[in-house]
C-alpha cells in the first residue's frame, strides 16, 4: 500500500516537523491509531475527497490527527467533535466531514453529543476507536475497559462497582437516525482488509448524501496493556472481541436525501418575514395626547392568562407607533402558560420611553377583581381605572380623583358570540374613557393585526364599538 | 497482456517504530526483528530480507506508519542516502492553494416603516440581516422567543436552525460553523451560558467569531427566569479557562437589540473572536419600536475559514500549541487583539455635561435610571446617566468625561455589584484614584431598580421595597 496522497508531505505541524517529526507519528510502535489513519486517508483519496474533506480532530491521543492529514482540519473540545462535525456539514453540505474519536472522548464525556448526532441521522461518518484504555492521559479505565481488566483507575481490575463496557456500535445501531454502523477489528491482515472497506464504505455514503455512519474499530494499546504489539493483536481478539463482537450491526438502503439549497440573502424575503412594510400609516392623530400626560403615558392591563392583555397591550403600543410616537410593551406572566396571572405594562411617549415599567400607572385596565385589588390603589391621582364589570362584582375604594369605568367586557363579548374579544371591548371602553388616540387609530392597529383573519375584523369592530357605546352610556369622559 | 509488476516493501529504517506487527504479516517470513539501535530514533526497526518477497503487500498494510513501509517504485529508492529525513523527502509544497477572502457584500434594504417587535425578535432579524443563516441552541427561558422565531424563519431562507442536545453541544456547533467561516449565533440565558463557556474558551482560542445573545436571569443555580444583571462578571472576566475576553454590549431598547445584534456580527468577524450580547429578561421580553437598517450584509468566506473546499485545504482550526512558546506567543497576539477591541468601547452620557449626580447604569435599568435622571432634573436637581454600551472594553474614556464635574456617583444594577466591580476595575486601571465614593441601587432575585428607589437614593430618602 502506498502512502496516500491524503497524508501531508511532511508533518509540519508535529514540532516543527523538526527531524523524524516531520515524517514519524506520535504515536507509540504498534499503536492501532496509524492503522486506522491509513485506511481512512486511502478512502479519502478513492473516493477523490480530498478537498471537501473536514477532518475533526478529537482529544485523546487523536488529538494530533491534524498533523497528518492533507484536509481541511478543526481540533475539538474533549466529546464534542460530532456537533463541531454538524456545524462544519451544515455551513457546507458539500463537504464530508469525518469525526474521528477515540473511546474516552465518544463514550464517556461526549456521550451525549454522540447519541444525539447519531440519532440526528445528518451524513457525518463517525470512526471511532476502541482500544479499551485512556492512552493521552495515562492508561485509565475507559468506557469500554473490560471486566477485570486493570488500569491505573481500575489497579485491581474493572469491578461491578464501576460499571459495564459501553458497546457504542450495538448502543448506535439501536439508534433510528444511523444507516449504517459496523465494528471492524486491525488484528491480522483479514480484519484489516474489512476495516478498509468498512471506513470507505462509511465515508462514501455520506458522499453520496445518504445519511450516517459509525464505524467501530477495535485497536490496539501496546503501551497502557503493557504489552507487545504482537500480544496486543492477541489480547484485542481473544479478550476484546468476545465482548465486542466484530460485524455489520446495521445496514439499510436509503436513497440520497441531504440535499440543501444555498441560504437565501434576498432582502425582500427577510423583509417579508419580518412583516416589515414600506407603506406608510394614516395618521390621525393631531399631536401626542397631552391631556393624558405631557410626554410619557404609563398603562398597565391585568388579568389571567387568556384574557388578551398582552394583545390589547401589544394593539396599543402599535396603534402609538403607527402615530409616529414611541411605545414599550412589557409582558408579564406567571408561571402557568394559561390561566395564571398576566400583566402587560405599556408605555407610549411622545419621543422616547425612558422608563417602560408601570409600577404606577395612569390608567388600569383590569379584567378581573384581583388584578383590579392588586393593582387600582397604584393607579396614579387623577388616572383612570377601567374594570370588567362582569367578572368584578365589588369595586374597591380608590382615590376620588380617579375616575372608574366598570364595562361588561366579558358579557358583551359573550352577547356578540366571542368571549376572546373581550379585550377589545376593553379597548374601546379605552378609547372612549381617555382619547388616548382617535378611533380610526386603534382601528387601523386592530385590522392590520388581522390581517391573516379578515374574517374576523366587523367582528373586532362591532366589539370595539360597543366597548365605546358603555362608556357613553356611563357618561363619557 | 503482462501484469503490472505489485511493488515490493520499501522501508527507510528511520521510520521504523521497531513495533513488528508487519511480521505476522508477511508469510514468507521476510522481516525480522534487528538487534540494531538506530541511532537517529532510538527505537529499533524491523529488518527486510526481500528474496522471497512476492510482493503480496499484506506488510505494508499492516504497518500503522504512513512513512513506514511503502512500495518500492522504480527509481525511488537506490537514490536515498540515509541522512537527515527531512532532506530526504524534501519539503513538497501542498498542492492546496493559497486562500484568500472571500469578501462579504453589503446589500441595500428598501426604507420600511418601524416594527413592533420584542427585543428577542430585535435580535433575531438582526442576525439575519448581518448575514447569520447557521443558529444553534437549546430552549431557555427567557431566551427561547430567539430560537423560536429562527427556527420559523431560517427554514425559509435554506438557513439552519438545529437545537441542540444541550448548550454544551449548541455551542460547538458554533464552533463548527464559524471554524467553516460563516456566520453563527445562539440565544441563551444565565445558566446556559454558563454551559456554553467551555466553547467559548475553546472559540477564543480558535479565534473563532460567534455571536452569543444572553437574556440573563436571575441566579445562582437554577434561579428564576425574571430579570437580573447576573453574567456581567462572566461575560468581562469569566469566559471560560485561560486569558478570554470579548467584546460585550450591553443593549437597552429593542433598537438596540437589532443593532447591536448587527454590530456584534461585524465585530465578530473584525477580531475573529466572540462578542457577547448581554440583555436582561426584561428586554428579551419588551416589545418596542425597531427600524430596519438600510442595508443587509451576505457574508463571504475569510481566507483562514476551514469551509472544506480546495480553496481552505491547508487551514487549521485549533486552539492546541504544545510548545510553550508557541503558546505564549498566541497568548500574546491575543492580547494584543484585545487591546485593539479597546477602540470599540462605546457608552451613551446622558445630561452628564453638567451633572452633579452621575447615575451608571446599563440595559433596561438604564432606562428606568433615564426616567429617575429626567424626573430629578425637573425637581432641580442635575443628574446625567452614563450607560455603558461596551461592559467590556469598559469605555473609561467617556466614563472619565462624564464623572468629571460629578459630585456624587450612584450605580444602579440588578446585581450584587458586578456592575459596579467593571467601573472600579475600569477607573483603576486608567490610573484614576480621585473618584467619589460609589453609592448602589442594587436590587436581586429578578427584581429591576425602581425608578422611586433611584429617585429616593439620589434625594437621600428611604425608600421603603414593595
Amino acid at each position: 500500500m502506498s502512502k496516500s496522497s491524503v497524508i501531508y508531505d511532511k508533518f509540519e505541524r508535529h514540532s516543527h516537523a523538526e527531524g523524524l517529526k516531520g515524517h514519524a507519528t506520535h504515536y507509540c510502535p504498534g499503536c492501532g491509531h496509524g492503522l486506522a489513519h491509513k485506511f481512512l486517508a486511502e478512502a479519502i483519496d478513492n473516493l477523490g475527497i480530498q478537498d471537501r474533506t473536514v477532518a475533526i480532530s478529537p482529544v485523546g491521543c487523536s488529538v494530533f490527527l491534524y498533523y497528518y492529514f492533507d484536509v481541511g482540519n478543526s481540533q475539538a473540545a474533549h466529546g464534542r467533535a460530532p456537533v463541531v462535525a454538524l456545524g462544519h456539514k451544515f455551513a457546507n453540505p458539500e463537504s464530508v466531514v469525518i469525526s474521528y474519536q477515540g473511546d474516552g472522548d465518544l463514550a464517556s464525556i461526549g456521550l451525549a453529543e454522540t447519541i444525539a448526532t447519531a440519532q440526528l441521522g445528518a451524513p457525518i461518518t463517525v470512526v471511532f476507536i476502541n482500544n479499551a484504555i485512556y492512552g493521552m492521559t495515562g492508561g485509565q479505565m475507559a468506557p469500554t475497559t473490560l471486566m477485570g481488566q486493570s488500569s491505573s483507575t481500575s489497579p485491581s481490575g474493572r469491578n461491578e462497582y464501576m460499571g459495564q463496557p459501553m458497546k457504542m456500535a450495538e448502543i448506535i445501531a439501536g439508534l433510528d437516525g444511523p444507516i449504517y454502523v459496523e465494528r471492524v477489528a486491525l488484528y491480522d491482515a483479514k480484519q484489516r482488509i474489512k476495516a478498509k472497506k468498512a471506513i470507505q464504505k462509511a465515508v462514501q455514503l455520506q458522499v453520496e448524501g445518504r445519511g450516517y455512519s459509525f464505524i467501530e474499530v477495535l485497536a490496539e494499546c501496546p503501551t497502557h496493556l503493557k504489552m507487545t504489539p504482537e500480544e496486543t493483536e492477541k489480547w484485542v481478539k481473544e479478550c476484546m472481541e468476545p465482548v465486542y463482537p466484530l460485524g455489520v450491526k446495521k445496514d439499510l438502503t436509503v436513497d440520497p436525501w441531504f440535499k440543501r439549497n444555498p441560504p437565501c440573502f434576498k432582502g425582500e424575503k427577510i423583509l417579508s418575514l419580518a412583516g416589515a412594510t414600506s407603506e406608510h400609516p394614516v395618521r390621525h392623530c393631531e399631536g401626542f395626547p397631552t391631556h393624558l400626560a405631557p410626554h410619557d403615558i404609563s398603562l398597565k392591563l391585568a388579568g389571567s392568562g387568556g384574557d388578551g392583555a398582552q394583545t390589547a397591550a401589544m394593539l396599543i403600543a402599535r396603534a402609538a407607533i403607527n402615530e409616529g410616537f414611541d411605545a414599550t410593551h412589557i409582558p408579564s406572566y406567571g408561571p402557568e402558560s394559561r390561566g395564571g396571572t398576566s400583566y402587560a405594562d405599556v408605555h407610549v411617549a411622545e419621543d422616547e420611553v425612558l422608563n417602560p415599567g408601570s409600577p404606577d400607572p395612569q390608567v388600569l385596565i383590569a379584567f378581573n377583581a384581583p388584578s383590579l385589588a392588586k393593582f387600582g390603589p397604584a393607579v396614579r391621582k387623577g388616572g383612570t381605572v377601567i374594570y370588567d364589570s362582569s367578572v368584578v362584582s365589588e369595586a374597591p375604594e380608590l382615590d376620588p380623583s380617579i375616575k372608574v369605568f366598570p364595562v361588561p367586557f366579558t358579557g358583551i363579548a359573550t352577547d356578540l358570540g366571542k368571549a376572546v374579544v373581550k379585550n377589545i371591548v376593553a379597548l374601546g371602553a379605552l378609547q372612549a374613557a381617555t382619547g388616548i388616540f382617535p378611533r380610526e387609530t386603534m382601528l387601523t392597529a386592530i385590522r392590520v393585526a388581522l390581517k391573516d383573519k379578515c374574517a374576523l375584523i366587523p367582528l373586532n369592530e362591532e366589539a370595539f364599538a360597543w366597548g365605546i357605546k358603555s362608556v357613553e352610556a356611563l357618561g363619557g369622559n | 497482456m503482462a501484469l503490472k509488476e505489485r511493488p515490493k516493501p520499501f522501508l527507510l529504517p528511520e521510520y521504523c517504530k521497531g513495533c513488528g506487527r508487519c511480521l505476522d504479516a508477511c508469510a514468507k517470513d521476510c522481516i525480522t526483528l534487528s538487534d540494531q539501535i538506530n541511532s537517529l530514533t532510538g527505537l529499533v526497526p524491523v529488518e527486510l530480507d526481500l528474496t522471497n518477497c512476492n510482493a503480496c503487500g499484506l506488510c505494508m498494510d499492516a504497518c500503522p506508519e504512513p512513512y513506514g513501509l511503502r512500495p518500492a517504485h522504480e527509481g525511488e529508492i537506490q537514490d536515498f542516502e540515509l541522512e537527515d529525513p527531512a532532506k530526504l523527502f524534501g519539503v513538497k509544497p501542498s498542492e492546496a492553494p493559497v486562500p484568500v477572502d472571500l469578501p462579504s457584500e453589503v446589500l441595500p434594504l428598501p426604507r420600511t416603516e418601524p416594527l413592533v417587535i420584542k427585543g428577542t425578535y430585535a435580535s433575531a432579524i438582526g442576525a439575519l440581516l448581518a448575514g447569520c443563516r447557521h443558529v444553534y441552541g437549546y430552549p431557555i427561558t427567557p431566551s427561547t422567543e430567539g430560537a423560536e422565531l429562527m427556527a420559523k424563519f431560517l427554514p425559509k431562507l435554506d438557513g439552519t436552525f438545529l437545537q441542540a442536545v444541550s448548550e454544551v453541544a449548541a455551542v460547538n456547533m458554533m464552533y463548527g460553523t464559524a471554524g467553516a467561516g460563516l456566520p453563527t449565533m445562539t440565544f441563551t440565558s444565565s445558566p446556559g451560558f454558563s454551559l456554553m463557556l467551555e466553547g467559548v474558551s475553546y472559540m477564543i482560542g480558535s479565534e473563532l467569531p460567534g455571536v452569543f445573545v444572553d437574556i440573563m436571569r436571575g441566579g445562582p443555580g437554577l434561579g428564576n427566569i425574571a430579570p437580573e444583571q447576573s453574567d456581567i462578571k462572566l461575560a468581562c472576566h469569566g469566559l471560560g479557562h485561560g486569558n478570554t475576553h470579548a467584546i460585550t454590549l450591553a443593549p437597552s431598547t429593542p433598537q438596540e437589540m437589532l443593532d447591536l445584534t448587527m454590530l456584534a456580527f461585524e465585530l465578530s468577524f473584525k477580531y475573529r473572536n466572540p462578542v457577547v450580547i448581554l440583555g436582561d429578561g426584561y428586554l428579551g421580553q419588551m416589545t418596542g419600536k425597531v427600524q430596519l437598517p438600510e442595508a443587509m450584509i451576505k457574508p463571504g468566506i475569510p481566507k483562514w475559514a476551514v469551509y472544506g473546499d480546495a480553496m481552505h485545504r491547508r487551514n487549521l482550526i485549533s486552539s492546541i500549541f504544545l510548545t510553550e512558546s508557541d503558546l505564549e506567543a498566541h497568548n500574546v497576539h491575543l492580547n494584543a487583539k484585545y487591546e485593539a477591541m479597546k477602540t470599540e468601547a462605546r457608552a451613551e452620557s446622558f445630561l452628564c455635561d453638567d451633572a452633579e449626580v452621575v447615575l451608571i447604569a446599563c440595559n433596561t435599568p438604564a432606562r428606568t435610571t433615564k426616567g429617575a435622571v429626567q424626573d430629578l432634573r425637573h425637581q432641580g436637581i442635575r443628574a446625567g446617566l452614563f450607560r455603558p454600551i461596551t461592559l467590556w472594553p469598559f469605555p473609561v474614556e467617556a466614563l472619565k468625561a462624564a464623572i468629571h464635574g460629578a459630585d456624587r456617583i450612584v450605580v444602579v444594577e440588578a446585581s450584587a455589584g458586578q456592575l459596579e466591580d467593571e467601573v472600579r476595575l475600569a477607573l483603576s486601571k486608567a490610573g484614576i484614584r480621585s473618584f467619589p465614593e460609589l453609592e448602589s441601587v442594587r436590587r436581586m432575585g429578578g427584581v429591576l431598580p425602581q425608578q422611586s428607589e433611584i429617585m429616593a437614593q439620589v434625594l437621600g430618602k428611604k425608600e421603603v421595597r414593595a
